[in-house]
């Protein structure tokens, strides 16, 4: 005799467990999810940090100056410096008095800036707020030149103690 | 769902206010629809999913003199000097000898065994020519803290301290001929 099927008429399955899981996990991803400053979203480049292993701290985000070193994406073997600040109150000040500025400049997130002016905008980080963190975050396939002249720079205005950003090594 | 049925009888016996006059709809096999709902919820969850990074940037720590126009003098023996060549060559000598080619993984191994033979007073230098990748001076600084990550311990077994680390100094032309033709 073949079997008949049984219509499944009615058919309801409980999605309670599925839908308390799913809106745990979106909670979580919702809350974790951190979205891109918005000098960031401004820049037209992409940094690929070197990896390291043996220090394990994370960037802080209050009070800081970030120098990028990052190699244009449209038009490569093009590289140049990037000066970003988290403080809003202090960018303001900083970016409306730094030396060697062109007017469009000043009201960006992130200012390219030369040699020069790098050392005008870190001088007047220095005065503006004297806790200010600097890290340099640059592109691991740059000259280390363009690495050495800034921390020279750097050294100059007495901003003796900072940061090189990188990546975690996976698999280790 | 049985159980709402039992709700609304028990409501019926304890009634506050005033009496309606509708009698309230018995509430037996509810069902609400959640598809939509969970629709939306699986997509911002992939949507959050898909754009969280998880990984964030790490720091390598440094710290440069202010003012390097005062000589330190250090003596020649206690001098281990690391060389990283234009094209990302790394090279090594102890005090006043030839240098040597050095493989990147050996430089951790390298690093601490000339230390722990000096007891603490060997003074790392680091010279690295302009045009060598930044990719690998990083590499070089990492192996040099992995390397200070197993001193620590090694030296505090023989009552040292650690105290020096390493320095970076200027490449100069008559050392970058040196280790030209290696």
């Amino acid at each position: 005799m073949a079997k008949v099927k049984m219509k499944r008429t009615g058919f309801v399955l409980d999605m309670t467990p599925l839908v308390d899981i799913a809106f745990l996990l979106l909670t979580f991803f919702m809350f974790t999810a951190k979205f891109k400053s918005e000098a960031e979203s401004e820049q037209k480049f992409q940094i690929k940090r070197p990896k390291a292993s043996a220090d394990t701290s994370k960037l802080p985000d209050k009070n800081l100056a970030i120098i990028k070193i990052a190699i244009d994406s449209v038009t490569p073997n093009d590289t140049s410096y990037y000066y970003e600040m988290t403080n809003e109150k202090d960018r303001s000040i900083v970016y409306a008095s730094a030396p060697g500025l062109e007017d469009a400049q000043r009201t960006k997130m992130q200012i390219k800036a030369s040699l020069v002016a790098l050392d005008g905008l870190i001088r007047e980080t220095r005065i503006s707020n004297p806790a200010t963190r600097f890290a340099i975050d640059a592109d691991k396939r740059v000259r280390f030149k363009w690495v050495s002249d800034c921390m020279e720079v750097m050294r100059k205005n007495r901003a003796t103690a900072f940061n090189l950003v990188t990546d975690k090594k996976q698999g280790m | 769902m049985a159980g709402g049925g039992s709700l609304g009888e028990g409501r019926e016996k304890a009634k506050r206010g005033k009496p309606s006059k509708r009698k309230k709809k018995k509430r037996v096999g509810f069902h609400l629809d959640m598809t939509p709902l969970v629709d939306i919820a699986f997509l911002l969850l992939t949507f959050f999913m898909f754009t969280t990074t998880m990984t964030q940037p790490q720091v390598m720590e440094m710290f440069v003199p202010p003012d390097i126009k005062t000589d330190v003098i250090v003596k020649e023996s206690e001098l281990y000097t690391l060389r990283v060549r234009g094209d990302g060559k790394i090279f090594y000598n102890m005090a006043k000898d030839e240098p040597q080619v050095m493989e990147l993984k050996n430089l951790k191994k390298m690093s601490f065994e000339e230390n722990l033979k000096q007891k603490n007073r060997l003074i790392t230098v680091l010279k690295i020519d302009d045009n060598a990748p930044y990719d690998v001076v990083i590499k070089v600084l990492d192996e040099l803290n992995l390397a200070e990550g197993d001193l620590i311990p090694a030296l505090s077994k023989i009552n040292l301290k650690r105290e020096r680390r390493f320095t970076i100094a200027p490449l100069t032309d008559k050392e970058i001929e040196e280790i030209k033709s290696l």
